[in-house]
């Protein structure tokens, strides 16, 4: 078991490096840097650009040298805890995303605990219950829940909220009270606003979870240790937690890889539809104008809490499942 | 201009009157009034009393209705970088346009200008910054000597628009409120530039900027500041401390109406009202009646419907068009009135053919007169103004406006009858008789003539005009691509000639009167789709790029060289004449409708804002000619007052 923890260690090292790499490149993809696009932006715009001055900033922060003298000079900053400087902010990186991390967490947290609870008993019933007529509305909801365009659904209610509640639109509190200290009534603000982005960005969610407990379920049910047990007569609610469910939930364990950046990463395009303060317009928008340090360094937070989060998952399943981690140990 | 001993009352810039329209100097104002939100400030003596706080000589706004200060304006915008919008609608400048697009001294007292060469500005006696400092011929000096001839904070000198052929001004501090510069040739871009919407600043506040610099400052002092700053040396921290117009560091000393207080980065920012603004109204009220100016960021996509929630008091920018039934549905509901004020470009959308494009079969074709004619001919402009615009723009060619003095019918209607026949017969006259399956016509080598327009993807707009430009060119045996790019890839793929033809706004000042440069209409910058490569070898001065080849091209080359050299109203009439003329005749671009309409969102108790306007950066910058300092609220609400007395300190 040790061993097995010590390997998954190492190979985060290469495999953040690796990934650095590729995110850097990938961002230096396109043509020009973050100042040739937003030349272009302004002259689109039939704003002139002072020339002089942008040349003085390439200069100034060596865009115009050679890629991978660039990278080098990313990198050792990550490595330092210096994430670079923000073109589009004029603003060192860890100041912009300051307490947009915050909102990020709330509005994610909100929305997986909304996910769970709205899911989680529905899976269920509509596993012990399948075909049964409410297995079907059920299924239905969830399914129209999938399938309704998210962005959609985020401007829809944002019209009625503001129509019915006079709830302003988009953000996540009253214009009023943005940095301002907290306050009750601030809370309450955001608290009023809260609901709509963690109905949308739940519904999508919710569906598949209930699919996914639902078929992890059933395929348990059918199993003979259920059949046993209950022809031993145990009282089926307590068979129902006690073995299946537990079961059911290894991929949810697996999941939380993918949750944590998930977390920070918010549901983008919802958030720009309905411009909240959360990350992910901010990441949108760097990647758009190639404010490639803001973008990159960002990105690059996201894939270490990727990585962490696939270490975590396997070390809680091979905590919960033995089968695992026997597996595991045997191909060591 | 043939009178040597001008006086101050003289025409400047050879057409526009001076001061009458907007300043009188001796003009009667009524005892200075307190400016109520400063009363308890200039109590407790934190604060100058106002006749300390304006200048001496106060320009006096001449408004629609006597306003009574106070209240909150709330605008939207998409980002941060917006902050400079404030610097666009507050629009205080040395010279500034009025309504009616002449120049006016604004910030100056008045200014002397001979033959374009010679330019005396006159400060008003006592005007101060935002911070109590006064304002001064040395701030000019500071951005002259300082700035623009420092070799670390501009590289490349002074700003190009400065050294008409490539000479730089004499300039002269004659006194306390007295600059001159002289140049050798006339510089008819001066004025225009500095009362531009991202104006020429040849000034900056020196009591405080001075600090930053390497001449001022005390060494080990400047070296903690750059080291605090996180920046690598004093020239970058000046560059990023300097930012007039960027407008995103509230320590900065301005003049402007309101100026900034919230420190980047934020999605609310705070513009507060400048005690020692220059302008009063007629009563002595000092300007601008509005207190604060709240700018709340939201994504672009969102602000109509924010608009439409009302929840902006004076609302133009990133609304288009098609959100007018959407903004009008909200109007009773939130109590906002929506106005439709015309826009300024030349031509909403226009085709741009590409002279210089690399495909030489197609390079002869776009260079064929008859040809750009025969495309114009078959695009449909009533067609498109009535299913996208709702027939409410005026079609035509890709020219000036009929708002301007230099409108002519004839420019905009040249070719610009949808007259598919006549097309056709220019196309058959070319030559171009071969025809495949399909009824396409053949190049002379044998392709089929498929033109692909390449666009930035900014909108639906451009698509949606393609789709109905593809139906007619067919009837003339022409097939039409639509091809959307990424902003920059798409500029670089027209730059290097691998792109045929480009779809964009049409030129940008289609408002433009005698004195302003007709730049847009020569070969003058590599942003011209039209000849990018010609355009390229004259900014460059013959560096990159290639000489223009085709005589009317050259022509207006020429004609666009002698504007520059111009010194007087008729000179520069003359060749603006010209210009238009050759740019009908040739169909450099082919426009399709412009004056589209751009809704305009007001609080229903904003007064002073003109019911019908034009929406224009460039003369305009955008409420800017309006100089919203003067706009006020009839019935200030007071549960927005109270909310903001009730503010905690930010």
């Amino acid at each position: 078991m040790l061993s097995y923890l010590v390997h998954r260690v190492l190979i985060m090292i290469p495999t953040l490096i690796a990934i650095s790499m590729v995110i850097f490149t990938i961002i230096n993809l396109p043509q020009g840097n973050y100042y040739t696009t937003y030349i272009a932006e302004l002259q689109q715009s039939g704003e002139a650009v002072d020339l002089a001055k942008i040349q003085f900033l390439e200069d100034e922060y060596g865009l115009n040298r050679p890629l991978w003298q660039q990278y080098i000079y990313w990198a050792f900053g990550l490595l330092r805890g210096n994430m670079g400087y923000s073109f589009a902010y004029n603003l060192p990186v860890n100041k912009v995303v300051g307490d947009r991390l915050f909102f990020t967490f709330l509005v994610s947290f909100t929305t997986i605990i909304f996910t769970y609870v709205v899911a989680f008993p529905i899976g269920v019933y509509s596993a012990t219950h399948q075909y049964s007529w409410t297995d079907h509305t059920l299924t239905l909801l969830g399914f129209l829940g999938l399938a309704t365009p998210s962005f959609l659904l985020a401007l829809v209610l944002l019209y009625l909220a503001n129509v019915y509640f006079g709830i302003s639109i988009g953000g996540l509190m009253d214009p009023q009270y943005i940095d301002k200290p907290w306050s009750v009534s601030k809370a309450l603000s955001v608290l009023a606003h809260l609901w709509i982005p963690v109905i949308v960005i739940g519904t999508a969610g919710t569906a598949a979870m209930i699919r996914r407990l639902r078929a992890n379920l059933l395929d348990e049910l059918q199993k003979q240790y259920v059949v046993t047990a209950r022809a031993k007569g145990v009282p089926p609610l307590k068979l129902l937690f006690k073995y299946p469910l537990r079961m059911a939930l290894n991929p949810f364990i697996s999941d939380i890889g993918s949750l944590l950046p998930h977390v920070i990463s918010g549901a983008a395009i919802v958030s720009v539809v309905m411009s909240l303060p959360t990350t992910g317009p901010m990441l949108l928008d760097a990647l758009r104008s190639q404010d490639m340090y803001l973008a990159g360094s960002f990105l690059m937070f996201m894939a270490f809490l990727t990585v962490i989060g696939v270490f975590v998952s396997d070390l809680a399943l091979a905590l919960l499942d033995p089968r695992v981690r026997l597996q595991a140990g045997r191909s060591q | 201009m043939s009178a040597p001993t001008p006086t101050r009352r003289e025409v400047i810039q050879g057409g526009f009157t001076l001061g009458a329209a907007l300043v009188i100097p001796s003009a009667p104002w009524a005892k200075l009034q307190e400016t109520p939100a400063f009363k308890e400030e200039v109590r407790g003596g934190t604060l100058p009393k106002i006749e300390d706080r304006v200048p001496e000589e106060p320009a006096v706004a001449e408004l629609e209705a006597i306003g009574r200060p106070g209240g909150d304006l709330r605008i939207l915008m998409a980002g941060p970088k917006d902050t400079r919008m404030m610097v666009v609608y507050g629009y205080a400048r040395l010279v500034a346009y009025t309504p009616s697009l002449e120049l006016a001294p604004d910030i100056l007292k008045s200014i002397d200008v001979e033959g374009n060469r010679v330019f005396t500005l006159r400060l008003r006696k006592g005007h101060k910054w935002s911070d109590g400092y006064p304002f001064t011929s040395e701030d000019f000096r500071y951005w002259f000597e300082d700035i623009a001839h420092n070799r670390h904070l501009a590289p490349s000198g002074l700003p190009i628009t400065m050294m008409p052929e490539g000479e730089g001004p004499l300039f002269e501090a004659l006194d306390e409120t007295t600059i001159r510069y002289t140049w050798k040739r006339p510089n008819p871009q001066f004025l225009p530039n500095i009362a531009g919407p991202d104006p020429l600043f040849i000034y900056r506040p020196f009591h405080y900027l001075k600090q930053f610099h390497e001449k001022y400052a005390d060494k080990s002092n400047l070296e903690a500041l750059v080291q605090r700053a996180n920046q690598r040396n004093w020239a970058a921290l000046h560059n990023r401390l300097d930012s007039m117009y960027r407008n995103d560091n509230p320590d900065l000393p301005s003049l402007e109406p309101w100026i900034l207080k919230t420190k980047p980065p934020s999605d609310r920012f705070i513009f507060e009202r400048n005690p020692y603004y220059y302008r009063i109204d007629k009563e002595g009220q000092q300007l601008p009646y509005i207190n604060r100016v709240v700018m709340s960021i939201a994504d672009s996509k969102i602000i109509p419907a924010k608009t439409g929630a009302g929840e902006s008091d004076l609302q133009g920018r990133y609304l288009r068009f098609d959100n007018y039934t959407f903004l009008k549905a909200g109007e009773e509901r939130n109590h906002y009135k929506v106005w439709l004020w015309r826009t300024g470009p030349g031509s909403q959308l226009a085709l741009y053919p590409n002279l210089n494009v690399n495909d030489e079969v197609w390079q002869g074709l776009v260079r064929d007169l008859r040809f750009r004619r025969a495309l114009s001919l078959a695009v449909n402009r009533h067609e498109i103004n009535e299913v996208i615009y709702f027939g409410l723009a005026i079609g035509g060619q890709n020219t000036l406006l009929p708002q301007s003095p230099l409108y002519g019918p004839q420019y905009r209607s040249a070719w610009a009858s949808f007259d598919v026949a006549q097309a056709n017969r220019l196309l058959d006259l070319i030559g171009l008789t071969e025809r495949d399956g399909s009824g396409t016509r053949l190049l002379p080598d044998g392709r089929p003539m498929e033109i692909i327009v390449e666009n930035s993807g900014e909108s639906t707009e451009q698509t949606d005009v393609l789709e109905l430009i593809r139906d007619s060119w067919r009837r003339i045996g022409i097939k039409v691509f639509a091809k959307p790019l990424q902003l920059t890839l798409f500029r670089r793929r027209v730059f290097s000639g691998e792109t045929l033809m480009s779809i964009d706004k049409g030129i940008e000042n289609g408002l433009a009167t005698a004195g302003m440069s007709p730049w847009e209409f020569a070969p003058t910058t590599q942003q011209q789709l039209e000849w990018p490569k010609w355009g390229q070898y004259y900014e460059t001065k013959g560096a990159a790029g290639e000489a223009p080849s085709l005589p009317p091209a050259v022509r207006l080359k020429e004609l666009y060289e002698g504007w520059l050299a111009g010194s007087s109203l008729e000179d520069h009439t003359q060749v603006w004449n010209d210009i238009l003329q050759i740019w009908a005749d040739e169909v450099f671009s082919i426009g399709t409708v412009a004056g589209v309409l751009q809704p305009i969102v007001v609080n229903a108790n904003l007064r002073n804002v003109p019911e019908q306007g034009i929406y224009n950066w460039d003369p305009g910058a955008y409420f800017g000619i309006y100089k919203p300092d003067g706009f006020w609220f009839e019935v200030p609400e007071t549960a927005k007052s109270a909310s903001a007395s009730s503010a905690t300190p930010r």
